[in-house]
């Protein structure tokens, strides 16, 4: 076969625009750009978000879509077509420095979400993200509306519980630092306030308790837990100050299930979030115990109803003495 | 000022002008400028990929500084590497070796410097633009409509420039390099414009997920159709006549060349593999994925057989070794690149930096190693003076190699550690502690690479300065 410069220039662009009909032209066709069921319009201030996310290039950190495998945020609901239906562009991403953002809408408080975008490591001292303290207020509050309206209806019915559960927890922070407390102990289940920790808290417990603490919770509760972290002043109600739990244990005893039920699941409507998709059991009652030793002096570690130790329990004996009298600091 | 001084000066302006028109007549000036121009996007391009990589470590680094955040300046390092450094280069010893295969002179040596100029203005917008957010945000399309526009201007006329030195050759057959760098452009133009939307020319993108296909499109074919083919056809000028022997296949030459264009445009979309595109785009990207074996394997052979039993001559000589490399790291690329399409290992490579490695050895392995190579091959065949310093594009070939191949090993490490960490139910969060000791030492070995590049602008600049008769006979001595 002789190579000649018609053939050359004709045979390249035939078979190129072939091939190319195939992949770009069939699907043009054939796709159909129609929402999906939790689709929903932007906002104009959602979509001016939009524009931010797209031109600060937030999406080569961040990828838009859910897949079979995944585990992390918003891995409750895999990718549908109809999920992008109208976006202009729909980046899907490449890379995850950061986690997936296609379901990120509720998952965190307004709050929290300013103060991310701040400076990410207020909320999130592992965090490698830029700090975005040079775009205008208007402007974080509008990369914070469209944030928040990823997931679409999903999304909404998450705001909407965030925004209630904001407004009780506000009302309850109004009432006072012991009066909050209450509150908040109220809205763990019963059976949970009166589940003493079932970890010994040992030396290497509350070291492994301490690297959590300062990789994910320091910057808001501070390095002396006592809630003045670089975050508290975006957020309201601010972080919780762990010292005055000493006062509020429940029957002078109990704090452990408490603490593993909030930070489990997060306070919803604050900026505490739910850790666990990061935490699994163990790690969240290290660090539950190595809260309540270093910030409240005293842990329910080991203590009755315990049952059968672990296999790998040492004879570790808890020497913490609960406050002689409830109510006395 | 009196009229005398007046004259002077217009005087001078006058030969200035003349020296401009001189400038853009010489023969090869084009080409040098592309090539020179390639050699200063390399260190830009490294220095802002150097900024991305302490961001990684410390993104606290140089903070408030709203042009240098990640977001701004990812897009920036890649855009002025694929465009600016390997591609620049790439069109640049092209167009040297167009005219050398056809015994001619290229057609119009100012048509060339237009397309220079409207080519490097598409450059520049990266630097200029992105760091103020005038970007359109799609991965490797980035450029906004305006510069897309200068960059399809500057490919049809480097297309009218190189057809119309076909129509006027003197040597009757069309040596394989000529294919390729006339197919690159032809495919650059079509592509282009379609996998950037341009007819939407405020986003750039197409409305709702299909977008992603248009994306990955142009995504793909840029390393693909554009960067493999002007590479290809470097390599296959460089490399047979360093060794001085015929090419091993003529056929072989022909079933690489068309079987890289029948799979390569197909294979965007393993980019969106677990994406919810259509099963069937997703099965016939992995198909030509793994395809491309074939037109990969059949340049390779063909270059490995040409050189057989010749590997001393290719290594003692500096470019023909910059090019060899290339063309191991193009091996090497296009066998990972296969398997990372295959859904089963694609869900622990994908999203991480196992990826970002992939990329590295495709870009600056095959591309930027072959750019590098036939830019030091042609120089002293455009320039009439010979390479200043031997060692230093050895120093430079050490150093890039060191880099990259470091680069290489700590990123698939680090994206093995985010991958099977991911799969196991470990959070994105939860893992990034993990790998910041990798992200250091990609930070360290992008030192040794943006060092070689710029090594390069300096043995590059001692070369084409003017230099007395003495250094250029000592220089010519060296390189015989």
């Amino acid at each position: 076969m002789k190579m000649t410069p018609a053939f050359l220039i004709v045979g390249a662009l035939m078979v190129f625009w072939a091939s190319t009909f195939i992949i770009v032209g069939i699907p043009s066709m054939t796709m159909k750009d129609y929402p999906s069921d939790i689709w929903r319009p932007l906002s104009p201030l959602e979509r001016e978000g939009h524009r931010l996310y797209v031109k600060n290039g937030c999406s080569y950190c961040h990828s838009l879509f859910i897949r079979v495998s995944d585990w992390d945020v918003g891995a409750e609901r895999i990718a549908r077509a109809g999920d992008y239906a109208g976006i202009e562009p729909a980046i899907l991403g490449s890379e995850r420095t950061g986690p997936d953002l296609s379901q990120e809408g509720g998952e965190h408080s307004d709050d929290w979400n300013i103060a991310h975008f701040t400076n990410p490591r207020y909320t999130t001292p592992v965090s490698l993200m830029p700090a975005w303290d040079f775009l205008t207020g208007h402007e974080i509050a509008a990369l914070a509306a469209y944030v928040q309206a990823l997931g679409g209806k999903d999304a909404d019915l998450r705001q909407k519980r965030q925004h209630d559960w904001k407004r009780q927890a506000l009302a309850a922070y109004a009432e006072g630092v012991d009066r909050n407390i209450e509150w908040l102990h109220a809205q763990v289940p019963e059976v949970w306030r009166r589940m003493p920790n079932p970890y010994p808290a040992t030396e290497a417990a509350l070291q492994r308790g301490k690297r959590i603490y300062q990789q994910l919770c320091i910057n808001c509760h501070s390095p002396v837990g006592d809630g003045n972290g670089p975050a508290q002043p975006f957020l309201g109600p601010p972080p919780l100050n762990f010292t005055i739990l000493r006062r509020h244990l429940v029957e002078n005893r109990y704090i452990g299930g408490i603490f593993y039920y909030q930070i489990m699941n997060g306070i919803t409507g604050t900026a505490m979030p739910y850790f666990k998709k990061h935490l699994e059991s163990e790690k969240i009652w290290d660090l539950a115990n190595y809260l309540a030793v270093s910030f409240v002096g005293y842990t329910d570690a080991n203590t009755e109803p315990r049952g059968i130790d672990a296999s790998y329990e040492g004879d570790w004996q808890n020497r913490y003495r609960p406050p002689a009298v409830n109510g006395s600091p | 000022m009196n009229g005398y001084d007046k004259s002077g000066y217009a005087k001078k302006n006058q030969t200035r002008g003349k020296q401009m028109v001189n400038l853009i007549h010489k023969p090869q000036s084009a080409a040098l400028a592309f090539m020179v121009a390639g050699a200063v996007w390399f260190v830009v391009g490294a220095v802002y990929g150097m900024f991305s990589a302490i961001h990684l470590v410390a993104p606290e680094f140089l903070p408030h500084v709203a042009a240098l955040v990640f977001g701004r300046e990812r897009p920036v390092h890649i855009n002025t590497m694929l465009y600016g450094f390997t591609g620049t280069m790439l069109i640049g010893s092209g167009l040297y070796y167009l005219p050398a295969l056809l015994k001619t002179r290229l057609w119009s040596e100012p048509l060339a410097w237009i397309a220079f100029l409207f080519w490097n203005l598409t450059v520049l917008s990266g630097p200029v633009g992105f760091a103020f957010g005038l970007t359109q945000g799609r991965e490797y399309n980035e450029y906004v409509w305006i510069a897309d526009v200068s960059l399809v201007v500057a490919v049809a006329c480097l297309i009218v420039n190189t057809a119309l030195t076909i129509v006027h050759r003197r040597e009757p057959q069309l040596y394989v390099s000529i294919w390729y760098f006339m197919a690159a452009l032809l495919w650059t133009a079509c592509n282009y414009p379609l996998g950037n939307v341009m007819w939407h020319p405020a986003t750039g993108a197409m409305p709702g997920l299909i977008d992603s296909l248009f994306l990955w499109f142009w995504g793909h074919n840029l390393p693909g159709l554009l960067i493999t083919p002007l590479a290809t056809g470097a390599a296959y000028y460089v490399i047979p006549r360093v060794t001085r022997t015929p090419l091993n296949s003529h056929t072989l030459s022909l079933l690489g060349f068309w079987f890289l264009i029948a799979l390569y445009s197909h294979i965007g979309g393993h980019h969106v593999l677990q994406s919810p595109i259509p099963n069937w785009l997703k099965t016939v990207s992995v198909v030509d994925s793994v395809s491309m074996i074939l037109p990969v394997s059949i340049v390779v052979i063909n270059l490995w057989l040409t050189a057989r039993g010749f590997g001393g001559r290719v290594w003692s000589d500096p470019a023909a070794r910059l090019v060899m490399g290339g063309i191991v790291w193009y091996i090497i690329t296009c066998i990972q690149g296969p398997l990372q399409s295959l859904p089963f290992l694609q869900r622990v490579t994908h999203f991480n930096n196992w990826t970002v490695g992939h990329a590295h050895i495709a870009m600056l392995g095959f591309g930027g190693y072959i750019a590098l190579g036939a830019m030091w091959h042609v120089l002293p065949l455009a320039s009439g003076r010979p390479v200043y310093s031997r060692k230093l594009v050895n120093l430079q070939f050490g150093l890039i190699t060191l880099g990259l191949t470091g680069f290489f090993l700590v990123l698939t490490m680090a994206g093995l550690v985010q991958g099977t960490a991911w799969h196991n139910g470990e959070t994105v969060l939860r893992v990034l502690p993990q790998i910041a000791p990798f992200m250091v030492l990609r930070a360290a070995l992008g030192i040794f690479i943006l060092t070689g590049s710029l090594v390069g602008l300096f043995n590059l600049y001692m070369t084409l300065r003017p230099a007395p008769e003495p250094e250029l006979i000592r220089r010519a001595e060296e390189a015989a």
